[in-house]
């Protein structure tokens, strides 16, 4: 796996072009070219210096795509990919441990609502109530069984709740406005206590109203629950729909799938483990979404230059999703865009097993390249890249205006 | 058929009218005004100005008020227009009317993210208050299919624009000014020349029908004005806020009404004072002829600027159009000549140039720096100096000692204003 670090290399090229600029006084396209017969001819491949000039600035048909970097460096969207709340170890801005009591595992989190703003294209700010100050919030990952404690401060302005996806069994933990302590007012705060079941990959948000305005705004999240794979052996039934006899060795695949799930199994190693939550944000009050994205920032795993003839650099904040080709990919995906009725998920040049909720542990959709969500909806894709050569494979929403508007991304196979 | 004695009396008449109104009736100079509190008059005319000074650099740095804001105020920006150099290029003029500078962060084509540059923004993509810039978008575009651009400032607001029906705009080449040059030509020098012809046919009709064809003229230069003045309005509402173009266009009709009415006042005392040259018809018709050839700027603007904004066929249909509607306008403009002494040949000719020629030189301006704020501001003028002219018009009749508002006269002026509007559906640019 060849190692590139990203940042240093935008910087050197930066230097390398601002050096030009000053030194011959020429405009970026051409230095940009230039560099590039540079490149080609410092690893000889020849080229002639008159393309440097020449380029194709009269054909121009100009690319789509954000224009500039970010600057906030507050919310890492490749850091989000992989950051995991398991009560034993996640991110300093979440407050969490994890006990025994009455026998069984308690996970608790602390989850503060807060008035922020976040960046969700580059240059363009959005004023968001989020969980812990990040959109989506806190990716939480608990055991199947196990008990979800959630201590809920309300720091923000409005009133806000926690729901979660969950089957929960006492109806004042629902954080809806009409049951339990309803609403959390500003300045207030709630236990919440959840059983972590059914196993998959489950959305939390909060219910307060307008529901339209505070889920666009931002108070969302994953949470991940993890099959326990001594509850498959026992109850394998429960984890597929399959009616057939349960023999030794399809018992045996069901657990191994249940334990390549679980976080505390070594077998989870073997899987790269991304969460992607497809998002979109309002920005003029339209009631249609100007900005579309793979966890809240527009094309942040997009390549960071494109001259649109088959060759791209990686930005230092946008850049391609690196993922190791002997590895075994799963993405929890979930949908939590908000005005439109559906988002999707499409792989190029691929197809994935789907398990939609995550609830099961053979897949419900097999060999597919397109998957479709309703808001809320959600489910785990797993994908192998191991007979794929290297290079860039586009995955994105299959709605193309909203690939366009953000929810355009790239795994960099390597 | 010369009418010599009631032309000598009309001449006669004219002086006597305006012999009383030379002058405005104030204090005559040599009475010594009174020095207020013994100071000399200077120092008290810039005690209030020395005062205001003071004021506004006590504001400016000590800013006893800047902690007082009552929210933040919206960002404001306005599309001007568009244009399409070439066929993969779309170019936004943009101007910031707030009082806060805004940041094109980015700029969605048909609901898609795209590449741009601002240009004309001092190099970055930031607009201070009342700043304007050009917003280049490498963008392949498809003659006749509209584009919805949104521009997206920092704070997420979205500014606007469709282009509907894109077409190329061509630039400014010689072959285009040529092109303008000769367009001019013909809506504008040709027509009123030709109608000017009518020369010798006014000379010869007798007093009552030279009244009704003055007021004819009136009528012609009242329906120029409501157009002008409808075509400004609706220009206003694409000029930048704060320029505040409703209101740009009441100063440019009340400027130009004011200013030519102070020519003609400087004229009355100029006869007064027993200059001859300034006497009689000639100046009246010059008149006549500037606020054509202001009304013919305007038009040439519009001309020039839909042939800029890729907007405009110049076929037959339309060339012949504006020649009908502007032949009419050369008996306007040697109506006020027919009574009395022949003006020498170069007068007709400096008075067809004054009101046909400005056709080109609008063509000119309209193709190369089109902009609605110049457009509109041309029209009003135009509309004040018509409005000025028709006035002047009815003077001469009454002056002459006809009267403006007999039946032939109405009658008249409505045949003027009726011929105008029937030729005016020939041409829609």
């Amino acid at each position: 796996m060849p190692s590139i670090n990203y940042a240093r290399a935008a910087e050197v090229t930066d230097r390398l072009e601002s050096r030009l600029v000053e030194s011959i006084g020429v405009n970026r396209r051409t230095v940009l070219g230039g560099l590039g017969v540079a490149g080609s001819a410092a690893v000889g491949l020849g080229g002639s210096g008159a393309t440097a000039t020449s380029g194709h600035g009269e054909e121009d048909h100009g690319t789509f795509g954000a224009v500039d970097e970010y600057r906030d460096t507050d919310f890492d969207p490749h850091e989000f990919l992989s950051t995991f709340n398991t009560g034993r170890d996640g991110q300093d801005t979440v407050p969490q441990a994890v006990y025994d009591e009455d026998g069984r595992t308690v996970r608790e989190f602390e989850l503060v609502a807060v008035d922020t703003t976040i960046t969700i294209a580059p240059g363009v700010e959005f004023s968001a109530w989020a969980y812990n100050g990040q959109v989506p919030g806190p990716t939480l990952r608990v055991e199947e069984g196990d008990l979800v404690r959630i201590e809920f401060t309300n720091a923000g302005e409005h009133a806000h709740t926690i729901h979660p996806h969950l089957k929960n069994t006492n109806p004042r933990m629902d954080g809806v406005p009409q049951t339990g302590p309803g609403v959390v007012s500003s300045g207030e705060s709630f236990t919440y206590e959840w059983v972590a079941q059914p196993a998959g990959v489950h959305l939390y948000h909060c219910h307060s109203l307008p529901l339209k305005a505070h889920i666009h705004r931002g108070l969302y999240g994953t949470i991940v629950v993890d099959p326990d794979p001594e509850r498959v052996a026992e109850r394998p039934r429960e984890y597929v729909n399959y009616h057939g006899p349960i023999t030794d060795e399809f018992r045996a695949r069901l657990v191994a799938e249940a334990e390549s799930r679980n976080h505390q199994y070594p077998a989870n190693d073997d899987v790269t483990e991304l969460v992607v939550v497809m998002n979109g944000f309002d920005t003029d009050f339209d009631g249609e979404n100007e900005v579309y994205a793979a966890n809240t920032r527009a094309f942040a795993y997009g390549v960071g230059d494109t001259d649109g003839e088959g060759t791209w650099q990686p930005g230092e904040t946008r850049r391609p999703i690196r993922i190791d080709r002997t590895d075994r990919q799963r993405v929890y995906l979930v949908n939590a865009v908000e005005f439109d009725p559906i988002n999707s998920f499409h792989t190029h040049s691929q197809f994935f097993d789907y398990y939609d909720h995550g609830t099961t542990l053979l897949p419900t959709d097999a060999t597919v390249d397109t998957v479709m969500q309703c808001q809320a909806q959600r489910g785990i894709v797993e994908l192998d890249y191991a007979d794929h050569d290297p290079g860039l494979y586009m995955f994105h929403a299959h709605q193309s205006e909203f690939v366009e508007l953000g929810w355009m991304s790239f795994f960099e196979v390597v | 058929m010369a009418d010599t004695d009631v032309e000598d009396g009309g001449e006669d008449h004219a002086a006597a009218a305006t012999a009383d109104r030379t002058t405005d009736g104030g204090v005559e100079p040599g009475e010594e005004p009174t020095r207020p509190l013994g100071l000399p008059q200077w120092v008290a005319a810039l005690v209030p100005v020395v005062l205001l000074v003071a004021v506004l650099g006590l504001f400016l740095f000590a800013s006893p008020l800047s902690g007082v804001q009552s929210g933040e105020p919206l960002p404001d920006v306005t599309v001007t227009h568009a244009t399409m150099p070439s066929d993969d290029t779309v170019v936004l003029h943009v101007t910031n009317n707030g009082p806060e500078s805004v940041t094109f962060s980015q700029v969605l084509v048909d609901e898609a993210y795209w590449e741009f540059r601002v240009e004309g923004a001092g190099g970055d993509r930031t607009l201070a208050p009342r700043q304007s810039a050009r917003i280049v978008v490498p963008y392949h575009w498809t003659p006749g299919w509209d584009l919805h651009v949104d521009l997206l400032l920092a704070d997420g607001t979205t500014v606007s624009h469709t282009i509907v029906a894109p077409q190329a705009s061509p630039g400014m080449t010689a072959t285009v000014l040529v092109t303008l040059a000769l367009v001019g030509v013909f809506v504008g020098i040709i027509p009123v020349v030709l109608g000017m012809l009518w020369f010798p046919f006014i000379r010869s009709m007798s007093d009552r029908a030279l009244h009704a064809m003055l007021l004819f003229a009136a009528g012609v230069l009242a329906f120029l004005a409501f157009d002008a003045a409808f075509e400004a309005f609706e220009l206003a509402d694409r000029i930048p806020g704060v320029y505040e173009g409703p209101l740009l266009v009441v100063l440019g009709v009340v400027g130009a009404l004011l200013s030519v009415q102070a020519v003609s006042a400087w004229r009355e005392r100029r006869v007064a004072a027993g200059d001859d040259r300034a006497a009689g018809g000639l100046w009246v018709a010059y008149l006549v002829a500037l606020g054509i050839g202001l009304h013919n700027l305007a038009e040439g603007l519009a001309i020039g600027s839909s042939f800029a904004l890729g907007r405009v066929s110049l076929g037959t249909f339309l060339v012949v159009g504006f020649m009908l509607h502007n032949v009419t306008e050369g008996p306007a403009v040697v109506a006020p000549v027919a009574d009395g002494e022949r003006p020498a040949l170069r007068h007709f000719a400096a008075l067809g140039l004054l009101a046909g020629a400005p056709v080109i030189l609008g063509g000119w301006i309209g193709g190369v720096a089109f902009s609605p704020t110049l457009g509109a501001l041309f029209l009003a003028v135009g509309v004040g100096a018509i409005l000025q002219v028709d006035w002047e018009l009815a003077r001469l009749v009454r002056a002459a000692d006809g009267r403006v508002a007999s039946a032939t006269n109405l009658l008249s002026f409505l045949v003027g204003f009726a011929v105008m509007y029937a030729t005016g559906i020939l041409v829609v640019v």
